[in-house]
């Protein structure tokens, strides 16, 4: 959480016309340290019931920035860390899947349709071939994807504030979340690529293919919602889209490409990814672990541990 | 592309084809010189302007695909009406910003387009024609966004391409849905063979990877529809 306020402010530090910068930044100082103890309390809720808080709240922030921002102001990623970052994600999404299938074998998503478990093992199929190419790649960029790891049971609860493989419901809500966040991630790369000139270029390549498969996963997922469910979702993201619908700041304002119109999906910065899937990548504590049967879970949360893999940036 | 129909050249031909819209739009914002045919040449640069300008041929085929759907009254479904008319704003949408930040470097005008008749008439039939004719042109419009994607010089260009390309993969997806078909694209369904694919814009492919297709495979494609009679050159696409 406090990443994403500190991204948020230099963002408007960055933006912000000097006329107006030095006045706007004291005051936006004197707000951060009460802002972060405010943050800290969220983060001993759930995730997602900060989030209702915090992203209007961040927007806000980004609204006062006069100047058009079409980049994501933040330091430029090698392609290796991209497909490190890439990586990690993708694995995560696996990993996803494949408890998204065993609940649907014998689990609290047994009684889906056909056509929805079709989707949810296919979808995985996806995320694991990702993950096998991508790591196939890194060693020729000097990384090592055995070094990528995520945690043996993430913390998937941390998203809903409770176990999302116990019913449909909870389910396809966060994978929604997962997907349109997979799409805004992959997004936020790709000036990060370009800037590395010829040596980027494989991987923007490679990340272009895969950003809008995990966008067709996105769209199949919301349509199953709308279909299965009755929620009013489309497959594609609602114009000035609520921070119940999305959980990342799709409606970004200051750009010339009007992210908040349905017809153009916004990006997420590293960052701001991680700051939202820091939380899942903690060991899950006992009680929050997904068992293959339907038990509906405690909402309580744990907050995140310190062993957080984040340090493998 | 050299022996389409001609296409009908009155207001009231217009309107027949169901591009009341398009035809709208040209009736009221040029001189009737315009309106007549000339079927002009489309020249597409192999830089970002072009890129753009080719970027923007799509969408405005796609937006006139939707608007004639919409008219031909062959959607009869609610649903599937809503998602040809939100589509086909979206794809309008997508027309209005790039003839934005384009500008001055915009190479042709909605009205220079000459839609051919009887291609147009055969995409229309019947309800399952359009709804997959819509997979087909937004799969495609994917892959095209992909392949240019690398060779766009201006990050906020290349960020643009990106924020519609994902749309256009959600109209996919959607699509397909409705039609019972997968959301993402079997190999089967791709176009352009793994024989043909560019292997430098490909490092990966299959059906986890929306492949990127050159812009003259992408040409190629369009062609095939039989929509447009406009001739397309340049080197972007030679």
């Amino acid at each position: 959480m406090k990443t994403r306020f500190n991204s948020a402010l230099q963002t408007l530090q960055f933006n912000t016309q000097s006329m107006v910068k030095s006045a706007v930044r004291s005051l936006l100082l004197s707000l951060k340290s009460t802002l972060i103890a405010l943050l800290e309390k969220i983060n001993q809720q759930s995730l997602i019931k900060g989030m209702a808080f915090v992203l209007p709240l961040a927007m806000l922030f980004l609204c006062v920035g006069p100047t058009p921002a079409a980049q994501a102001q933040e330091a430029v990623l090698t392609p290796r860390q991209v497909v490190e970052y890439a990586l990690t994600l993708e694995k995560l999404e696996a990993d996803f899947y494949r408890r998204a299938v065993a609940a649907a074998q014998n689990g609290g998503l047994a009684g889906v349709p056909q056509a929805a478990k079709d989707v949810i093992v296919s979808y995985g199929q996806d995320e694991a071939q990702h993950v096998t190419d991508l790591s196939a790649v890194l060693p020729s960029l000097g990384g090592n994807p055995n070094a990528i790891r995520i945690p043996t049971n993430p913390n998937y609860a941390a998203i809903l504030g409770r176990d999302p493989f116990a019913n449909p419901a909870d389910f396809l809500l966060v994978g929604q979340y997962v997907e349109d966040l997979g799409v805004a991630a992959y997004k936020g790369q790709v000036q990060n690529l370009l800037a590395a000139g010829e040596a980027g270029k494989t991987v923007l390549a490679a990340a272009l293919a895969i950003h809008s498969v995990e966008a067709r996963h996105a769209a199949g997922v919301r349509f199953l919602r709308n279909s299965l469910l009755g929620a009013d979702v489309n497959p594609w993201i609602s114009a000035n889209a609520s921070s119940s619908e999305v959980i990342y700041n799709e409606n970004r304002m200051g750009s010339p490409i009007p992210f908040s119109t349905a017809a153009f999906d916004g990006y997420a910065t590293r960052s701001e990814v991680l700051a939202l899937v820091g939380p899942v990548l903690t060991e899950a504590p006992m009680t929050n672990r997904p068992t293959p049967m339907p038990t509906p879970q405690p909402s309580t949360t744990q907050p995140p541990t310190n062993n957080s893999p984040r340090a493998l940036w | 592309m050299t022996s389409q129909n001609a296409l009908p050249t009155s207001r009231r031909g217009l309107m027949k084809w169901g591009l009341w819209g398009l035809g709208g739009l040209m009736v009221a914002t040029l001189p009737k010189a315009a309106i007549a045919q000339s079927n002009m040449t489309l020249t597409f640069n192999a830089n970002d302007e072009g890129i753009l300008n080719f970027a923007l041929l799509l969408e405005e085929l796609e937006a006139a695909f939707y608007a004639a759907a919409v008219s031909s009254g062959k959607i009869s479904d609610s649903k599937e009406l809503e998602y040809v008319k939100e589509l086909g704003a979206q794809e309008a949408a997508h027309v209005t910003f790039l003839r934005s930040v384009l500008g001055d470097m915009v190479l042709f005008e909605t009205a220079d387009l000459s839609f051919n008749s009887a291609g147009l008439n055969a995409i229309l039939k019947d309800r399952n024609t359009i709804l997959n004719t819509a997979v087909t042109l937004e799969d495609v419009g994917v892959h095209a966004y992909n392949g240019a994607g690398p060779s766009l010089t201006n990050p906020t260009y290349l960020l643009a391409a990106g924020s519609i390309v994902s749309v256009e993969a959600r109209h996919a997806g959607g699509v397909r849905a409705l039609l019972g078909r997968p959301t993402t694209e079997p190999d089967s369904d791709r176009l352009i063979s793994d024989a043909d694919l560019v292997a430098s814009l490909n490092p990966f492919k299959g059906r986890a990877y929306d492949e990127l297709y050159s812009p003259k495979q992408v040409v190629a494609i369009v062609g095939s529809l039989g929509i447009l009679n406009n001739p397309i050159n340049g080197s972007l696409v030679a």
